[in-house]
C-alpha cells in the first residue's frame, strides 16, 4: 500500500514537471520583428531629400512574372498600402527628411514592398521597380553589411529598401542599398491589428535607426 | 509525447527495480539556479526539474551510481532591439534550455548518526544541454554533449520502512564544447529514496 502511494507520488511528479513545460507566444503581436541595418559608410547627415512611390509591390517571387505584359508588378491594395506609406512618410518627416518627386534630385529612393511567403526575396528581380524609376540591373549592399536571410514560416513581411539615388541612376548597373528594414510576423489579424502593428514596427524601425534622424 | 510514456512507466517500475538490498533509488523533486553563461542567457529559478538516482552500497557507507534527471529553465524577454554591428533586430524572445545530466556517481555517508545521515558526493559525466530561442517567428537553436562535474551535498532522512527522506544541493559544472559555453546550475532536491 505505501509502496502503491509512493509510485503515484513518483508519477504525479513526472506529469507535473510535464504539464508544466513552458508555453510559447500567446499574441499575434508577440510573434513580430522588426529587422534594420545599413551601410555604415554612407553620409546619412547628408541626405535631405527622398522619393517614394504611391503604391507598395506585392513580391511574389524572386523573378519578376508579367503575364499582362503591362511592365507593372501587382500591388496591395490601396487601403493597406497607403497606412505603410503613411507611417513611413511620417517618420520620415519625423526624421527631418523632405519628399521630392522621383524626377527633383531625391537623394535616397525609398521602395517599399510586401510579400507573404516562405522566403524572403533579398534579391528579387529589379524589374518589380522598373515602372516606376526606370530599373537597374540589380541589387548591392556595400562592403560589410548584408541583409538577414530567412526562411522558414510562410510569414508576412514589409520590406522596405532605401537607395542611394546618387549613385543609382536609371539603368546603371546596380542599386546601391544603404538602409533597409524589415517587418515580420504572422500575417494574421483584422485590418486594423495589422495597421496598428505595422505604424508600431515602422516606428521602432526609426526608433533603432538613430542615424536618420536630421 | 512518445518519450514520456518510457519515462513514466521507468519511474513507475524504478523503486520495486532496484530497492532491494545493498542499493538505493531516488527520485527528487528539483528547484534550479542558473549559473554562469546559463544564467546569462535565462537568469529565472527553474521550478521545472526532477532527477533520479541508483545506487549500490560497495560498503555501508560508500555507494556507486548513477543519475539522471531533466531541467527546464525558461524567461520571456520582453521585447529588446538587439544589435550586432550595423543591423539591429527587435522583438520579443522566449528563451528554453533543457538540461539533462547522466552521471556516474560516488558518495560517501557518515553512517551511524542517527535518523538524518550527512554525505557528500560526486558526479562525473556528460550534461546534455538543448537551447532553443523563438524569436518572431524564428527558432534558433542549438545542443550539446557537455563534460560535466557535479559536487553534492545532502543528508539522508531514514525512517526505518526501507524509504528514506533525501534532500541535496548538487553544483553542476560543465564545460565548454564548440558551439555552446559551459552551462552551470545549482539545483536544490528534496524527494524519496527507496532500499535505504
Amino acid at each position: 500500500m505505501v509502496k502503491k502511494l509512493y509510485q503515484w507520488v513518483a508519477i504525479l511528479m513526472a506529469s507535473g514537471i510535464i504539464s508544466c513545460y513552458p508555453k510559447g507566444a500567446d499574441l499575434v503581436e508577440e510573434l513580430d520583428l522588426v529587422y534594420t541595418n545599413h551601410d555604415a559608410n554612407f553620409n546619412f547627415a547628408g541626405a535631405h531629400k527622398y522619393a517614394i512611390p504611391d503604391s507598395v509591390v506585392e513580391i511574389t517571387g524572386d523573378v519578376f512574372n508579367d503575364p499582362d505584359g503591362n511592365h507593372r508588378p501587382q500591388f496591395m491594395p490601396a487601403a493597406t498600402g497607403d497606412i505603410i506609406l503613411k507611417a513611413i512618410n511620417d517618420n520620415m518627416t519625423a526624421s527631418g527628411w523632405t519628399r521630392v518627386g522621383v524626377n527633383s534630385s531625391p537623394d535616397v529612393l525609398m521602395l517599399v514592398s510586401s510579400m507573404t511567403t516562405t522566403n524572403l526575396y533579398w534579391y528579387y528581380d529589379w524589374y518589380y521597380w522598373y515602372w516606376w524609376y526606370g530599373g537597374w540591373y540589380g541589387w548591392y549592399y556595400p562592403c560589410c553589411y548584408y541583409p538577414m536571410y530567412v526562411t522558414g514560416y510562410r510569414s508576412g513581411s514589409v520590406m522596405t529598401q532605401m537607395v542611394d539615388a546618387t549613385t543609382t541612376q536609371p539603368g546603371s548597373e546596380n542599386a546601391k542599398v544603404v538602409w533597409n528594414m524589415v517587418l515580420n510576423g504572422l500575417a494574421e489579424g483584422g485590418t486594423t491589428n495589422i495597421a496598428t502593428r505595422v505604424q508600431s514596427g515602422v516606428a521602432q524601425a526609426f526608433a533603432q535607426s538613430p542615424y536618420l534622424k536630421h | 509525447m512518445k518519450k514520456i510514456f518510457p519515462l513514466l512507466l521507468f519511474i513507475f517500475c524504478a523503486p520495486q527495480l532496484f530497492a532491494q538490498h545493498g542499493s538505493s533509488f531516488g527520485l527528487t523533486y528539483s528547484i534550479s539556479f542558473p549559473m554562469g553563461d546559463l544564467h546569462d542567457y535565462t537568469t529565472k529559478t527553474s521550478f521545472r526539474g526532477f532527477e533520479m538516482e541508483y545506487n549500490y552500497h560497495i560498503q555501508p557507507h560508500i555507494s556507486l551510481g548513477v543519475e539522471t534527471g531533466w531541467n527546464t529553465f525558461y524567461e520571456r524577454v520582453e521585447k529588446k532591439t538587439y544589435t550586432d554591428g550595423t543591423a539591429s533586430i527587435t522583438g520579443v524572445q522566449y528563451r528554453y534550455t533543457n538540461a539533462v545530466p547522466i552521471l556516474a556517481t560516488g558518495r560517501y555517508i557518515k553512517t551511524g548518526s542517527g535518523k538524518a545521515e550527512p554525505f557528500v558526493g560526486l558526479g562525473i559525466g556528460t550534461l546534455y544541454v538543448d537551447r532553443a530561442t523563438d524569436f518572431g517567428l524564428y527558432r534558433i537553436s542549438s545542443d550539446a554533449w557537455q563534460f560535466c562535474v557535479r559536487p553534492e551535498l545532502g543528508v539522508i532522512l531514514k525512517s526505518g520502512r526501507g524509504v528514506a527522506g533525501l534532500i541535496s544541493a548538487k553544483y553542476y559544472y560543465a564545460f565548454d564544447t564548440d558551439n555552446l559555453s559551459g552551462q552551470p546550475y545549482l539545483s536544490l532536491n528534496i524527494g524519496l529514496l527507496w532500499g535505504e
